[in-house]
């Protein structure tokens, strides 16, 4: 069925979906910036979207690395592109952190098998946490030929208990993202949050009922 | 002969004053910033391939980091201080404690 109203779809208006969806799966990778020699591989899914991105910190300041998306409907979308990411600003307090990062990539989208065309990303993200409490800012922008698109994104979260270091961690959390140029569309996701050592995953739904999975790793 | 005697003396005393102490030290370095253990990951990466090292706890309620030290090898507080920045926290204080390892995890 939903096949079906895809396939009836302008042009314009699959490209616009497919790059919000794009855009909503890049937003859910959180840690553009890792320590110093380490690799991040996050990856996820959230409808028909799935997420791939693989970086390494060459200091605890920046990071570069492969993003790769593909949307499934009629048409499999895909974007490749490379990234690079700063960590601007860190806030080392006491029993907090606080973070700015910023980062910009560069690649292909399109069509599987029908040509694709250049495409650049930009992102901009601030967050604060404790141990207890977890709260985050994300502005992205994208430009391409057929896409120029801004999603904001906000999420708070709280830690129903304060876990040890080598103990599971868990975090309850409320996400609420707004993509620009489309209709009114203000997303609402919540989520639950687990780690344990190097490992981090998300499970989540859209109150529309699309779910959200999450998964990093350091090494 | 005399004079032999007191240069021997003076180098085996040097010698005996730079080496590490034989036996295992605890290491107790406090860092601001260490709220998540998923983002702190790094200081056990670090930590865990230096060779004087033989085992790192991290307490995040206490806000530190111990290390145990093998017996007879020592880490420097430059390399300590400069791990935990490598990490991306802050290091605030590195003191050497008398107290085991496991002593010191305990609290």
């Amino acid at each position: 069925m939903q096949s079906h109203l895809f396939s009836q779809l302008t042009q314009t208006k699959k490209l616009k979906i497919i790059s919000t969806s794009i855009l909503l799966a890049a937003s859910a990778a959180a840690h553009p910036v890792a320590f110093e020699g380490a690799y991040q591989l996050m990856f996820g899914t959230a409808g028909d979207v799935q997420n791939f991105e693989l970086y390494r910190s060459y200091s605890a300041q920046a990071a570069w690395g492969i993003h790769a998306m593909r949307f499934e409907g009629d048409e499999d979308e895909v974007f490749t592109g490379l990234q690079h990411n700063w960590l601007l600003k860190r806030w080392n307090l006491p029993s907090a952190q606080a973070n700015v990062y910023a980062g910009l990539g560069a690649g292909l989208a399109g069509e599987v098998g029908n040509g694709s065309s250049p495409a650049g990303i930009g992102f901009f993200r601030a967050d604060y946490e404790t141990r207890r409490v977890y709260t985050a800012f994300d502005a992205k922008l994208v430009e391409s030929a057929d896409v120029s698109r801004g999603v904001f994104s906000a999420a708070v979260g709280i830690a129903p208990y304060k876990a040890e270091f080598d103990q599971l961690n868990t975090w309850l959390i409320l996400q609420v993202e707004h993509v620009t140029g489309m209709e009114d569309n203000l997303e609402i996701i919540p989520k639950v949050r687990f780690f344990k050592g190097p490992y981090f995953l998300e499970l989540g739904s859209t109150l529309r009922g699309q779910p959200v999975v999450n998964f990093m790793i350091h090494f | 002969m005399k004079i032999l005697s007191i240069i021997s003396l003076v180098i085996l005393s040097a010698s005996l004053a730079h080496a590490a102490p034989d036996r295992v030290a605890t290491v107790k370095a406090t860092v601001n910033g260490m709220v998540c253990s998923f983002c702190a990951q790094g200081i056990l990466a670090h930590f865990k391939k230096h060779p004087a090292v033989s085992d790192v706890h991290v307490d995040l309620t206490r806000k530190l980091v111990l290390l145990e030290e093998r017996k007879g090898k020592s880490i420097t507080d430059k390399e300590i201080t400069e791990y935990i920045k490598k990490s991306g926290f802050e290091p605030v204080k590195v003191e050497r404690v008398k107290e085991s390892f496991d002593e010191a995890k305990g609290g």
